[in-house]
């Protein structure tokens, strides 16, 4: 077991929340090398750790917590990976975020966090350097958000503190509970919430003053994360990130490619989208840009409402997906109230894509008349009606009433219990809500949406090489957004040039694909052993059945022969049978003959 | 010419107080400031021509000036000041760093090199440990006489609160400039991400600069940043829409 040369430290820290203790678990050179950290290292763990059939919410269940080998580097690397089994879809599940979380972590000298146990009280945990210490969280235990990262900083007086919290929504166990860090990121999508709130755990702040990030040849080192960040620098298609953010594809989207989703994915067309997207809030709203790490691509817009009902509300956004969804997809023409809603998520610590996913579903149900206000105590919900789409986003959060347990369900669960022919337009895949493009109008999304690993999710690479690009970017914890959207295909050598002389490795390109396809193919067979297979990588009816009715793309559908082609192409590029299983030949490619048995049973056990 | 490289959105009215303010930082930058255009440029240096014009000679950076308002808290300042300083990159021992003010707003916290030093005079050790080298008006410490933790009296007397310990030797980081070649202004300024230009910059002359700065601690430029970011929330006060009504869900 060789100790890394660099870029790692080998040591991952293991807190047991139930016993209150905590302690260093040494990872190998050898280990890193295949599953590199962040996702893919939480996915080694899980598929070697747990039994089919596992119950995520488990005592010993675990999150994984991981910054990468680059976090804390010259090169351009600032997400926070939160790996774990997802209690809402029961399937592997990953989920990043940005900010200054992951080069705290490592420069307190650690790989990954590894937290499991359930606290009897309300716990939250400081990380200082080596040293944890487990805090009462009592009086945080209620408290939204921002009000605990205060809570925080004040008790460990320092405001260079890093914090990862869950609002109410975690601690009342929403499945679609998110964790919050530093106020405006989310690390959603993915139950992570849920699990800390199960967990009782409030959240950790992390404090690193003792280490630097190891590294095996500095010199060649920097000169290769030079490169890496003139290409950040200088990519001209980048400028409209930084200026707009994510906020200015909402118009983008409707008016040319014909994908922002409307009112529940009934269109694409939604002419009013000028009053709540990126062109109106540089208007009126946006007042700074701000960064992540080491970033030169600033994407996020903090911005003040300056008049309405909800003057003087400071709030991040709208965002592509949040304004998507919490916007356009409950057809919002009032930017303040667009505003109210992804706020009030953020404090509450809800994912703004499932909220909006299951307010939009629930909104049609009522429309349709498959529900009824008397299932919702009362609330009548409609479109572009903010104050009550505020108000259920408050039940769900504090699961209040028989409308917040029902809608705290997430729309598969929902649309199973109502029935009435709302499978219809209940948009998940594998249990997971949609984001916010609508794959009949970007189809290459369909990708992301099917053949991703979580299901449902919007960020897991468009085409099969992006599948496992994002498969590595979320394991080197880098951004998308600096990473292979700038370089396109030619990450590997980026990449591969970073990796080399930071952990003292001899990769070829060839080792990038390799170690993405491992990386995909793992969690693949994780979530083949809970009964996955191509039957599950379908989205949504209503894409299959309903051609989009106006806008760029009008009468686009979701062919079989679209589906049959997406699953040839990625199955194909990833070695797995028709089925979408992995073949043993694959397995043994990869080197992951140990999960050869995992697949042979769950074969047998599910008929595939 | 203030008002000249705002972008609309942060166009609007002017208090007294922060016109005022915007006149310090004129006086101080005008040589850099009739340099900085609009929207970032593909290459930043190309633009920030004042320093690398080719064929002339880059003037010292005898002080620095930062435009509080476009600091993005990318950190980047920090990244490159630990990385010149110790060969590693280690935040906790940069000497520059980002504050942030209720997660709403990043405030550069530097050294102002002021012409008076209250540092270097409130430094007890005979010789000084800490001297101001004549040539890059850098402020160079020295290892060996300085007291470390124990002491701090430079600490003390730093107007802008800046001096920060360094948690492996106790002994205060401070700014010598690099030996003229701010590392910071250089990683800021090729960035220069924001679409109103860099934060950092580096100047020949302090006029104005150091003394409209040096007396504002990391917590009143906090405050004052988001009162002239965040009009009318001039508190940073966070207003939360859906507070909880009941006051357990179940």
């Amino acid at each position: 077991m060789a100790t890394p040369k660099g870029g790692n430290f080998g040591k991952v820290l293991e807190i047991d929340l139930s016993k209150q203790t905590y302690k260093t678990r040494p990872v190998s050179d050898e280990i890193l090398q295949q599953y590199i950290g962040g996702r893919g290292l939480g996915a080694y763990y899980a598929v070697t750790e747990y039994k089919p059939g596992k119950n995520a919410l488990d005592e010993d269940a675990f999150v994984f917590v991981g910054p990468g080998p680059l976090s804390g580097t010259m090169a351009v690397s600032h997400r926070t990976c939160f790996a774990h089994k997802s209690p809402y879809t029961g399937l592997m599940t990953h989920a990043e975020t940005g900010a200054h979380l992951a080069s705290e972590i490592k420069f307190a000298g650690w790989d990954g966090l590894y937290i499991k146990g359930r606290a009897k009280k309300p716990v939250w945990l400081s990380i200082v350097n080596d040293k944890v210490e487990f805090k009462d969280a009592s009086k945080m235990w209620g408290k939204t958000t921002d009000e605990a990262h205060e809570m925080m900083v004040k008790e460990m007086k320092d405001p260079e503190i890093r914090t990862a919290v869950i609002g109410p929504a975690g601690e009342n166990e929403v499945p679609f509970a998110c964790i919050i860090v530093e106020r405006y990121r989310a690390a959603a999508r993915s139950a992570t919430g849920m699990v800390f709130g199960n967990k009782k755990l409030k959240g950790f702040a992390v404090r690193g003053t003792k280490y630097a990030v190891p590294v095996a040849d500095n010199a060649k080192f920097l000169a290769a994360a030079r490169v890496n960040k003139e290409g950040n620098m200088q990519g001209e298609a980048w400028e409209g990130i930084k200026k707009w953010g994510t906020g200015g594809l909402m118009e983008l989207k409707h008016f040319l490619h014909g994908s922002l989703i409307v009112k529940n994915y009934q269109t694409t067309w939604f002419p009013d989208v000028v009053k709540i997207g990126g062109e109106e809030a540089m208007r009126t709203f946006w007042k700074r840009h701000a960064a992540c790490t080491n970033c030169p691509t600033h994407c996020l817009k903090l911005g003040v409402l300056r008049s309405g009902k909800y003057s003087g509300l400071v709030a991040e956004g709208p965002e592509y997906e949040s304004g998507g969804l919490l916007g356009s997809n409950l057809g919002m023409t009032k930017f303040d109230e667009m505003i109210s809603l992804i706020e009030a998520c953020d404090a509450l610590g809800l994912d703004n894509i499932s909220t909006g996913g299951v307010l939009a579903f629930t909104t049609e149900a009522v429309e349709k008349g498959a529900l009824k206000p008397t299932d919702l105590d009362g609330l009548k919900p409609k479109w572009n009606d903010g104050d009550t789409y505020m108000e259920m986003i408050r039940k769900i959060a504090y699961k209040d009433g028989k409308a917040g347990k029902l809608m705290a369900k997430g729309v598969r669960a929902m649309s199973k219990e109502i029935g009435k022919g709302s499978e219809a337009y209940a948009n998940h895949t594998k249990g997971k809500e949609l984001a916010a493009h609508d794959p009949r109008g970007d189809k290459i999304r369909a990708y992301s949406y099917t053949m991703g690993t979580c299901g449902g999710d919007h960020h897991e690479g468009q085409g099969p090489q992006a599948l496992g690009m994002t498969a590595m970017a979320d394991s080197l914890c880098i951004c998308s957004f600096t990473n292979f959207l700038v370089y396109g295909t030619g990450t590997d050598k980026i990449i591969t040039d970073m990796m080399n002389p930071l952990c003292g490795w001899n990769w070829k390109t060839e080792d990038y694909w390799t170690t993405a396809k491992r990386i995909m193919t793992t969690e693949r067979v994780f979530n083949v052993r809970e009964g996955i297979s191509s039957k599950d990588d379908r989205l949504p009816i209503r894409m299959y059945k309903e051609k989009l009715p106006a806008g760029p793309r009008k009468d686009a559908i979701f062919t079989d022969a679209d589906q049959k082609d997406m699953e040839t192409r990625t199955y194909g590029f990833f070695g797995w049978d028709a089925k979408g299983i992995p073949t043993e030949a694959t397995l043994k490619a990869y080197g992951l003959d140990y999960l050869v048995a995992d697949v042979d049973a769950a074969k047998k056990k599910y008929n595939l | 010419m203030e008002e000249k490289k705002l972008p609309d959105v942060l166009k609007k009215e002017t208090s007294r107080r922060d016109f005022l303010r915007g006149t310090a930082t004129a006086a101080g930058g005008a040589l850099a400031i009739s340099a900085i255009g609009g929207i970032a440029p593909k290459k930043a240096e190309a633009q920030y021509s004042v320093q690398t014009a080719p064929g002339t000679k880059p003037y010292a950076q005898k002080y620095r000036f930062a435009e509080r308002q476009n600091c993005t808290g990318c950190r980047s300042c920090e990244f490159a000041c630990s990385l010149f300083h110790t060969g590693n990159v280690r935040p906790a021992l940069s000497r520059i760093y980002i504050a942030k003010y209720k997660d709403i707003v990043d405030v550069p916290v530097m050294c102002w090199h002021c012409d008076d030093a209250p540092c270097i005079a409130a430094c007890p050790t005979t010789p000084k440990a800490i001297q101001k080298d004549a040539k890059t008006n850098g402020i160079v410490l020295n290892e060996k006489i300085c007291l470390g933790a124990k002491c701090m009296k430079c600490q003390e007397a730093c107007p802008a609160k800046y001096i920060r310990g360094n948690p492996d030797t106790g002994q205060p980081l401070i700014c010598d400039l690099c030996g003229g070649d701010p590392q910071c202004v250089k990683a800021c300024m090729e960035q220069a991400g924001n679409p109103q230009g860099p934060c950092l910059q580096g100047r020949p002359v302090g006029i104005g600069v150091n003394m409209a700065f040096r007396d504002v601690t990391p917590d009143q430029a906090g405050k004052d940043l988001a009162n002239l970011l965040f009009y009318p929330n001039v508190e940073g006060k966070r207003v939360v829409p859906a507070k909880s009504k009941t006051k357990k869900g179940r």
